[in-house]
């Protein structure tokens, strides 16, 4: 594979937890809270993996093979999240995963779209669009749970925890890379993300009593290659973004 | 006069709700000579492509963001009402059938585009008013 540069490792940490991000939406299609959220999964799971799509092809003129970098892989070189490396444990999670994880990926575009690469600044348009829709929905249950009380609210908080301090260090890594990315104008400086995330996070999780400023990112085990903390997602999930049982069917 | 003022009646109307794949049905026979006006007789033909879903032409929905044609290639700027519409096969193999069936056309490029990102608002005037009698409200 060809050697990742700070552009191309930027776009897989973007597109590892689109793909990560849309396996987790799928697996409530059934089994959300009703068949309206479940439709309402479909759709998101169906937006992050167009997003996905969008983002890898990117790395086609950085000189990678699309198809070795999504269907080869194995877990350990995915640059996602890591608040997505495991199965949403029930709905809680979902909402909280929706507001935390899918709001920090769309700080991580509007950053990219306004940096001067020109395949995002073409193509994230159309993608932030679409995430707008994840962001009603996502922040409409966040409050209603967080506003219903006693176990919802105090499950909602515990998911949204759990996933905040991982979450914060995947979108500003503070790294070399980032100083790069900075350096050659392809994403915002930390303090604008920083900004970024107050204005789209802030209000919704103060819902749950989370004051967002009061976090640091957790960079313990930090992993400099995949720029992510420790762990890899799971071996199901993986093999499902990586299409396995149909890789003989595979006709591009 | 009347035969006339029918046919304009007739091409006001949405397409009926079943049709073969991009209307094919309906299309045009292939033009019987090279025409002046090559993008204008591409997107004509565009014209003519329905889309999968909703009984209108991909250009009254406003996918089709630019056409071209040199060297005998014909080249089509498509975008998609989503990211990962699931219909994108489709709209690019009717796309390419169309325009492919004319014979001054050698071959067919589709370049995929999201920028500016497609919106309900790119809905023709005409694409609205034919969505509008189906009780389709943009």
């Amino acid at each position: 594979m060809t050697t990742p540069t700070p552009l191309s490792r930027h776009i897989l940490t973007l597109a590892d937890t689109k793909r990560l991000l849309g396996i987790r939406y799928s697996d409530w299609i059934l089994g959300s809270p009703s068949i309206e959220t479940g439709i309402a999964a479909s759709s998101m799971a169906q937006d992050e993996w167009g997003h996905a799509r969008l983002l890898y092809a990117m790395l086609k003129k950085q000189g990678f093979d699309p198809f070795e970098v999504e269907h080869t892989r194995p877990a350990g070189r995915y640059y996602s999240a890591p608040a997505l490396d495991r199965p949403f444990a029930d709905w809680a999670d979902f909402t909280a995963a929706v507001v935390v994880v899918d709001g920090a990926l769309s700080v991580a575009l509007e950053s990219f779209a306004a940096g001067d690469f020109a395949l995002a600044r073409t193509r994230v348009p159309k993608m932030l669009a679409e995430e707008e829709y994840h962001l009603q929905f996502g922040s409409a249950w966040f409050a209603r749970l967080a506003d219903a009380g006693g176990d919802a609210q105090a499950r909602l908080h515990e998911s949204a925890m759990a996933m905040l301090p991982s979450t914060l260090a995947w979108l500003l890594p503070g790294d070399d890379v980032y100083d790069d990315l900075v350096a050659e104008g392809r994403v915002w400086a930390a303090e604008q993300v920083r900004e970024g995330c107050r204005n789209r996070l802030a209000a919704t999780l103060a819902r749950a009593g989370i004051t967002l400023a009061d976090l640091e990112p957790d960079r313990n085990g930090w992993d400099p290659e995949r720029r992510r903390g420790p762990g890899a997602p799971g071996e199901e999930a993986v093999e499902r973004a990586r299409g396995d049982r149909n890789r003989d069917l595979f006709v591009e | 006069m009347r035969r006339r003022r029918l046919k304009t009646l007739l091409a006001e109307q949405p397409a009926p709700m079943v049709h073969a794949s991009g209307g094919r049905d309906r299309w045009s026979d292939p033009l019987p000579a090279a025409p002046v006006d090559k993008p204008g007789a591409l997107r004509a033909a565009l014209g003519e492509v329905l889309d999968p879903e909703l009984p209108i032409s991909l250009v009254e929905l406003g996918l089709v963001y630019g056409v071209d044609f040199a060297d005998g290639t014909a080249r089509v700027d498509l975008t998609f009402t989503a990211t990962a519409c699931p219909c994108m096969d489709f709209i690019k193999q009717d796309v390419r059938d169309r325009i492919g069936s004319e014979p001054w056309v050698d071959s067919v490029e589709i370049n995929e585009v999201w920028d500016p990102p497609w919106t309900t608002a790119r809905i023709s005037e005409a694409g609205r008013s034919k969505l509008g009698r189906l009780g389709v409200g943009v």
